[in-house]
């Protein structure tokens, strides 16, 4: 009995924290969001019959599969050209379950998604490292097979006639266009604000980062590969549902209704209407809709079918739209609103920092490793080791595998043969997203902040690397664990700032800071993944003398704190200042360590550094 | 056997026109670094020009073309798919190379074609078109046919395949030999070092475009005769192109040609049933080319980690 009180009270807790959760974050958005899927759902009654209810039904299941595609290219920022495959197969998947079995609509409709998301799951793995151009003509590829699979195999999609699907009630009501249209726009404002919720969460930051500059979202350990697979399926689900519902609408399953035209015009709509906005993708298919009867009316002018007018009317819009600088409706929209002051304050609220937990000191030793680039040996059975609260400096001229020993401690590259140990753990074959979650994070050479986020979302992008309850599942549903974690995530975030200085500038954008202040936002950022051992790549690469000074303060505080450093380095009194070990590296082989004073007075190594003195040279 | 050598010629003819465009899309790729989706449509607008000219809307039949007539409107819709491929690099290409998100020339080189698609549609709206035929192959041997090795072989294939190595063999004498392939390469290889070096890039360029339509449509103009052409048989030659391209990665002239032959074979090999004795095969006959070139998309050796720093 005290067990069931106990859970009531803590569910009466969770339920009056998610609500007040929800008040701090309600904006003005919000209430017009709230007001405009109140509108559209009134909408068959609003327009007293002007459009056909099937019409309309169709449409909110446009917009259904457009918000899911919004996954895709809002969130991961990939041209994804399937969404009509992913549609059809969700169609035929449900045309076939009514078909042969009694199961009820709704089954059928899940089914279409799930079957859509395995297609979904199948195609994102196949493209998840690819880049733009490749996912562009994978996906279109895609969209093609599956249009003249359901044309060439009529087992499959029931010859030139389609299937006649057979209709059963829907959740509880007859199947009418009325009740298929307003479980689309329901459907729609879920998806719409699970969209918003993935865009706010790590979900979306991380891809944000990942889109922005993939070479440092690498670095911070960020599974980019994972959350491409993820939104290509979370994409595809949403689509096969569309789909699902979308034959049951139709009664019959047509097998040219699913062609690549789908897949664009589902682009259009998202592109026109705002890939990354809530209601983006929906606005787009009412403007599609808009044009369709623009096209009839070009067809009565004509004596032709309207239809054959509709995808140039698209194709027309979307390049105007791209060319007019690609602002979509709904942002553009929102930026007048912004203009004229109508843009809601967002309260920041204050966060403590909270330190992270702290990590088991541990030493990264590096055996024998060994790394050849066809006749060229870059590292040489190079072996170290970075011990807790030390600063080792990797030292070399231009060429000698500085950067390539980073690279194999970092997991950037596989060696050879030798090994790369954390304690007792051997991450020889480790990619870097998971020696970022053992503790093994560096930085790198070249710039790696993400412009297009503010400071603080920088570092968060690294604490997400320690979150725990942060899954896409989680994030859509905003469980009470996940929303805890969130608080505590930002104060870590707020941590790794104030450890090298830069808190005052939290909200920044990224892109305002000098370019020493976006070393150190690149070292707070990997500060975040809460790392044992922390790699340096050149950190002091443009730094002036003030900012040099604070760079060592900053690596000596680290070291203070039992963190154990590689500081690969080109600026000697960086390495002066800070370095407790100095491994001096010549042609990929480790020829001297020792101190700083002792490498400095060790001829061998000056020869190594500086070249020899040629006895009679000029 | 002569199942095997018809099911040779009959997937040459059609592979030569594939491998013209993919030719084209390799070409495009390599240039640029992106894929023209447009590419199918602007060679089907170039065979409709063709049809317009020498016929009018309406089917004729070759009986009514005269040869100056239809020489000119070769060489019209070949022209017009020249001036429409540069044409579009400039619309639909230029303003989005170099930009971090590949979306915007993705959705604007579709929307190209589907614009040119919905051209045609409205314009030709019967569902198939017979082609005058430039060259009166029924004339020769048996009706147009040959017999060779016990199979009946079309004159046709020949010419087109004839045609398409000409054409291909023309496109890599120009790449190789003259100025204009030697500022193509330079562009392909590094953009800005070639314009430091005093090449137009963007002119260039846009001529690579038309050189690339052009260059199909040359081949489609002689092989569509053969068969009834739709409005959207340009857009799924255009597709066939890029799978070719794909298999080969966008390689080489000739390695994306051999490609383009190779899918013609394979689909005519599967339309026949000649491989695996499952009565369906003919069905998958277009599906396995594509569904191989998605594989060879995804199986791609991975990067070495490095090359993504």
């Amino acid at each position: 009995m005290t067990a069931v009180a106990a859970a009531a009270g803590r569910t009466r807790g969770a339920v009056r924290g998610a609500l007040a959760d929800a008040r701090r974050g309600w904006s003005p958005y919000a209430t017009a969001g709230g007001a405009l899927a109140v509108l559209a759902g009134l909408a068959p009654f609003l327009l007293g019959g002007a459009i056909a209810d099937d019409t309309l039904a169709t449409g909110a299941y446009e917009a259904l599969a457009a918000t899911g595609l919004a996954l895709c290219v809002g969130l991961a920022g990939v041209p994804s050209l399937a969404q009509g495959a992913f549609v059809g197969t969700g169609a035929f998947a449900a045309a076939h379950l009514l078909r042969h079995t009694q199961a009820p609509a709704e089954v059928a409709a899940l089914v279409g998604a799930l079957a859509a998301t395995a297609l979904g799951v199948v195609i994102g793995f196949a493209v998840r490292s690819l880049d733009a151009v490749r996912v562009a003509v994978a996906t279109w590829l895609l969209s093609w097979l599956v249009a003249l699979a359901l044309g060439a195999l009529p087992w499959l999609s029931g010859g030139a006639q389609g299937l006649v699907v057979p209709t059963r009630r829907l959740l509880g009501f007859a199947p009418t266009p009325l009740v298929h249209y307003e479980l689309g726009v329901v459907l729609t404002g879920l998806c719409a604000l699970a969209l918003v919720a993935l865009r706010r969460g790590p979900f979306g930051l991380d891809l944000a980062a990942a889109t922005q500059r993939r070479p440092a979202a690498a670095a911070l350990g960020v599974p980019m590969e994972r959350l491409r697979v993820i939104a290509f399926a979370a994409s595809a689900f949403v689509g096969g549902l569309a789909g699902g519902l979308l034959v049951q609408l139709n009664i019959v399953a047509d097998p040219t209704a699913y062609g690549p035209l789908l897949s664009f015009e589902l682009l259009v709509a998202v592109l026109v209407g705002g890939a990354a906005v809530a209601f983006g993708p929906s606005a787009g298919v009412i403007v599609l809709g808009l044009i369709a009867l623009a096209a009839r009316g070009l067809g009565a002018l004509a004596p032709l079918s309207g239809s054959r007018f509709e995808p140039m009317l698209e194709a027309l819009l979307l390049l105007a739209v791209l060319t007019t600088g690609g602002s979509a409706l709904v942002p553009a929209t929102l930026d007048v609103l912004r203009r004229f002051g109508l843009s809601p304050k967002k309260p920041r609220r204050r966060v403590a920092h909270a330190a992270p937990p702290r990590r088991a000191a541990a030493a990264l030793r590096a055996r024998g490793l060994t790394k050849r680039f066809g006749a060229v040996t870059a590292a040489d059975h190079v072996s170290f080791e970075l011990a807790p609260g030390t600063v080792t400096a990797l030292v070399g001229p231009n060429g000698s595998g500085k950067t390539t020993v980073l690279r194999l401690l970092a997991g950037a590259q596989a060696p050879d043969c030798g090994s790369v140990k954390l304690g007792a753990r051997d991450l020889t074959l480790q990619p870097p997203s998971e020696r970022v979650g053992a503790g093994v994070v560096r930085t790198l050479q070249a710039r790696g902040t993400f412009d297009e986020l503010t400071v603080l979302e920088n570092v968060l992008v690294g604490v997400d690397r320690t979150r725990r309850r942060a899954g896409a599942l989680r994030t859509v549903t905003s469980t009470p664990l996940y929303r805890a974690e969130n608080d505590v995530a930002r104060g870590r975030a707020v941590a790794a700032l104030e450890a090298v200085g830069l808190e005052q500038k939290a909200e920044a954008q990224a892109s305002s800071l000098s370019t020493s202040e976006q070393r150190l936002l690149e070292l707070a950022a990997a500060l975040a993944t809460n790392p044992a051992v922390l790699l340096l790549d050149e950190p002091s690469a443009g730094a002036g003398d003030a900012d040099l000074q604070r760079l060592a303060r900053v690596i000596s505080t680290l070291r203070d704190r039992g963190l154990a450093i590689l500081l690969v380095e080109h600026n000697l009194r960086l390495v002066n200042e800070t370095a407790d070990t100095v491994v001096l590296l010549a042609n990929g082989r480790v020829t001297a360590t020792g101190s700083p004073e002792e490498i400095a007075a060790s001829v061998a190594a000056r020869e190594a550094y500086f070249g020899r003195d040629e006895p009679g040279g000029a | 056997m002569s199942l095997a050598v018809q099911v040779l010629f009959t997937g040459l003819s059609a592979g030569a026109v594939y491998g013209l465009v993919a030719i084209g899309h390799s070409l495009i790729y390599r240039l640029t670094g992106i894929v023209y989706f447009a590419l199918g449509d602007l060679i089907g607008l170039g065979a409709f020009i063709t049809l317009f000219v020498a016929a009018g809307t309406a089917p004729l039949t070759s009986e009514t073309v005269s040869g100056g007539r239809m020489g000119l409107a070769i060489v019209v819709g070949v022209t017009a798919c020249v001036a429409a491929g540069g044409a579009g690099y400039f619309a639909v290409v230029q303003p989005y190379i170099g930009l971090r998100s590949a979306i915007g020339w993705v959705a604007a080189t579709l929307a190209l074609g589907f614009a040119i698609r919905a051209v045609l549609d409205a314009a030709f709206s019967r569902s198939a078109y017979v082609f005058p035929d430039p060259i009166p192959f029924h004339r020769l041997g048996n009706d147009g046919l040959v017999k060779i090795l016990g199979a009946q072989i079309h004159v046709r294939a020949f010419a087109v395949l004839g045609v398409a190595v000409v054409v291909a063999a023309a496109a890599s004498w120009i790449l190789q030999r003259t100025w204009f392939g030697r500022s193509l390469r330079a562009i392909a290889d590094d953009p800005e070092a070639a314009a430091l070096a005093g090449v137009a890039v963007e002119r260039t360029r846009a001529l690579a475009f038309g050189l690339a339509g052009g260059m199909a449509a040359i081949a489609v103009v002689v092989a569509a005769p053969g068969a009834p052409f739709e409005t959207g048989s340009g857009e799924l030659l255009g597709l066939k192109g890029l799978v070719a391209a794909v298999i080969v990665r966008f390689g080489g002239l000739w390695s994306a040609f051999a490609a383009g032959l190779g899918i013609g074979v394979l689909e005519a090999a599967l339309g026949t049933g000649l491989l695996g004795h499952f009565q369906a095969s003919a069905d998958y006959r277009e599906l396995v080319p594509i569904a191989l070139a998605i594989l060879l998309l995804a199986a791609r050796p991975l990067r070495s980690r490095e090359a993504v720093e």
